[in-house]
């Protein structure tokens, strides 16, 4: 499969043309990582956006004194990583890999180049982009909702 | 237990095993004093009488063949947390089964997708085992949980017989991992996106919390699942069980009556009424 198909078949891309998944391919390579590796880590540079084709990832924040809390898990066909999208291009949390992970990569300063000199594909990059962050959100919401907590009005 | 003479006289039963499943969460096993036979369909439930201390309704959640009668409770208010100290050998009082079951015969000859949030997986266990005693009836079965954290994880045993058995595809995910998990982290509704199951020929059943509930109704939907083919398990006050007293009264529906399972388009807008 050519990277342009591989673009194509993604959800983050569905509403995205032919063409435009065109553009997005040149901005891409497809990466490997094995159990254990990090796609991201807090503190670097954000150049990179990733789209899992396969495996699991584990997006994960170092608390001081009390290790590692592992906060979502990423998997195929989901996003990696926004901050490379807006200043300063910081990592905000660790992405590592746990199992053998697939990846389209992307050039984070190739892809912000193309959505400036294309407003149209920047448009349809960031409406993809809001709603990943929307579901993110909303599920971000509904786990410090704690639902599961005990209910205080049951017999 | 097929439907009493009086659905409103418990009959005795003993209190024959307890399993204590979580911190705050426990199963009992029940045997009937009299002839009351234990006959009942998936997703149904009984009021169970602590005598001298209150009644409650509870879900069963033992198989509906094969299995002794089982009730997993939460130990959560003042009738359920005296009733978690009570010993094996308490004769408490039953009457049920009562409610609407899981439309399992009608999810034949398609996928059937499970989606549990805490507590709400014990009420959907009769209908994952209705299913896996009949698998070859089913397209694909997904049963994805979600819960607080891993020491909140019900009947891990079943559950790695279940992965175990290949034709399952069963996702558990907690919201707050501790550093020894090694499941999925994240709300159980982002799983409905990453299940391998055919929207258009999925029926899917949902117990949990109620918001979860909203949530994942609104994510199958989105997936492509047919409104008339998701169903929940509600839960309200219920007192009478038998759409006298209306305390479970849900919009125009008695939850103990005409649910506690119901399908998603009765349910229209009634999910997100801040008090109802």
């Amino acid at each position: 499969m050519t990277l342009r198909e591989l673009v194509e078949n993604q959800r983050f891309c569905q509403g995205l043309s032919g063409g435009q998944c065109e553009g997005l391919a040149a901005c891409a390579s497809e990466r490997r990582f094995t159990a254990g590796e990090y796609l991201l880590r807090q503190h670097t540079v954000a150049d990179t956006f990733y789209l899992v084709l396969e495996g699991e990832v584990q997006i994960k924040l170092s608390l001081p004194g009390q290790g590692t809390v592992t906060l979502e898990t990423i998997g195929p066909d989901e996003a990696v990583g926004w901050s490379w999208f807006a200043p300063p291009y910081r990592c905000q949390f660790d992405a590592l890999a746990v199992a053998p992970t697939r990846t389209l990569a992307f050039d984070a300063g190739l892809l912000r180049a193309l959505m400036e000199r294309d407003p149209a594909v920047g448009y349809a990059v960031l409406k993809a982009l809001v709603a990943t962050l929307s579901e993110r959100v909303q599920s971000c919401r509904l786990q410090v909702l704690d639902v599961y907590a005990p209910p205080t009005t049951q017999r | 237990m097929s439907a009493p003479a009086e659905p409103t006289l418990p009959a005795p039963y003993r209190i024959v095993g307890r399993r204590q499943d979580s911190a705050d969460v426990f199963t009992w096993t029940v045997e009937p004093l009299g002839e009351h036979a234990p006959t009942f369909l998936p997703g149904q439930f009984n009021m169970l009488y602590a005598y001298g201390i209150g009644e409650v309704p509870v879900s069963i959640s033992s198989a509906a063949a094969g299995e002794p009668l089982l009730h997993t409770i939460r130990a959560v208010g003042s009738v359920t947390r005296p009733m978690a100290a009570l010993p094996v050998g308490t004769v408490i009082g039953l009457r049920g089964p009562y409610g609407t079951a899981w439309p399992l015969a009608d999810a034949e000859g398609g996928d059937l997708v499970i989606v549990a949030g805490g507590l709400g997986l014990a009420p959907l266990r009769p209908a994952i085992l209705g299913a896996l005693a009949r698998r070859a009836q089913f397209g694909r079965l997904c049963v994805l949980y979600g819960t607080r954290g891993p020491a909140d994880v019900l009947f891990a045993d079943q559950l790695a017989v279940w992965r175990a058995r290949g034709n399952v595809e069963l996702r558990v995910t907690v919201d707050r991992a501790t550093p020894d998990w090694t499941g999925e982290v994240g709300v159980v509704t982002r799983l409905i996106a990453r299940a391998g199951f055919d929207p258009a020929r999925t029926t899917a059943f949902v117990c949990g919390p109620e918001i979860m509930m909203r949530f994942a109704g609104e994510a199958l939907l989105r997936r492509g699942v047919p409104a008339p083919r998701i169903h929940l398990s509600l839960e309200r006050n219920m007192k009478c069980a038998v759409g006298y007293c209306g305390h479970c009264q849900l919009g125009p529906h008695f939850i103990c009556r005409d649910g506690p399972v119901l399908a998603w388009p009765r349910l229209a807008g009634l999910l997100d009424v801040a008090e109802l």
